[in-house]
């Protein structure tokens, strides 16, 4: 019985809370705009990943031969990845400022 | 009217008539005239005033012989931003812990401001963060001109001086790549957050967000950090004396 409440409750938030958030009104009708978004969007974050991946993958491996350069190795790190993201960023900026 | 946070309501309420009047003398026109002041900048003067809040009150607390949890943590936060100075930095480096500190605290709470309802984060908007890069920007070059006074060309012009005229471009440019790349990526870092948390909150509005949540309270984090080791290492290569 409790999980039957339970599961009529979740239905109901689930199909009545929706519809209350949902963006309204399509303001583009122009059918490339999603397509190149995806695209853009799925090409930069893929990439980066590739490289942020590469960046992870060394890390590991100097960590392994010599943990005792940590700090170092953390900065390089982080600053690395960051750069890489902000790539990233850079083209949700343009993509969100060139769509909306 | 925008819609208002009720900090931003109150701060209209009693503040909006005196900032209109100042913006009207300095000839800006708000876009909306009954309230002048935004989100941000009203999240802004709340983050600035915790600030000031907590560090007034650590600093009344404050004593050697017993120091609080506050006490602490503070000089916990010092300690690794020294060191990292120092790692960066090199000799004479305690004379810039200061600013990245300070810069750290107000981008720390600003970020993680959002985390909580009723407010939000005044870094995610473009203007805040560029406000603190071009703090940043203005700070490193005053102690490069201080440190090595005329020599400080000598860094934009590179070794080689048939190159000169190309190095001095590319350098101009670069720097001022500097001030793009921190404001944006801290804007967008903190904005896609917030876009992420509300989209899944859009799909399924129970406990799935709560992850997002949790993702944005790391990232808030680590962008810190990257504000303020980025600061240290565009300090460090002002005013090293290699060059």
């Amino acid at each position: 019985m409790r999980k039957l409440t339970f599961l009529v409750l979740l239905f109901v938030i689930l199909t009545v809370a929706s519809p209350v958030y949902a963006q309204g009104g399509a303001t583009s009708s122009n059918w490339s705009v999603p397509i190149g978004v995806g695209l853009g969007m799925g090409l930069a974050a893929g990439l980066a990943g590739l490289g942020q991946g590469k960046v992870a993958g060394s890390v590991a491996e100097a960590l392994a031969r010599n943990p005792g350069a940590r700090p170092g190795i953390q900065l390089a790190l982080f600053i690395g990845l960051a750069f890489i993201e902000s790539l990233v960023l850079f083209t949700f900026v343009l993509l969100f400022l060139r769509t909306s | 009217m925008p819609e208002q946070l009720w900090f931003t309501e109150l701060l209209n309420h009693y503040l909006g008539a005196p900032v209109a009047a100042l913006l009207h003398a300095l000839g800006i026109r708000p876009e909306y005239p009954q309230a002048p002041i935004s989100n941000a900048v009203a999240m802004e003067v709340l983050v600035v005033l915790l600030l000031l809040a907590f560090f007034l009150f650590v600093r009344a607390r404050m004593s050697v012989d017993k120091p609080g949890g506050m006490q602490h943590i503070v000089e916990t936060v010092e300690e690794f931003v020294a060191e990292q100075a120092h790692g960066v930095i090199g000799h004479g480096y305690e004379r810039y812990v200061p600013y990245a500190l300070a810069v750290g605290y107000f981008i720390l709470l600003a970020n993680l401001l959002g985390l909580i309802p009723g407010f939000e984060s005044p870094t995610a908007s473009p203007v805040v963060p560029l406000g603190c890069a071009v703090v940043t920007f203005i700070y490193y070059h005053f102690h490069g001109i201080r440190t090595h006074g005329g020599h400080y060309v000598k860094q934009f012009i590179g070794p080689v001086w048939l190159l000169a005229p190309l190095m001095l471009l590319i350098e101009i440019v670069s720097h001022f790549a500097r001030i793009l790349s921190l404001t944006v990526r801290l804007f967008a870092n903190m904005f896609a957050g917030d876009m992420v948390t509300l989209a899944f909150f859009s799909l399924v509005p129970v406990l799935v967000p709560v992850v997002f949540l949790g993702l944005h309270l790391g990232v808030a984090l680590v962008q810190t950090f990257i504000f303020v080791m980025l600061t240290l290492v565009y300090l460090g290569m002002a005013v090293s004396e290699e060059h």
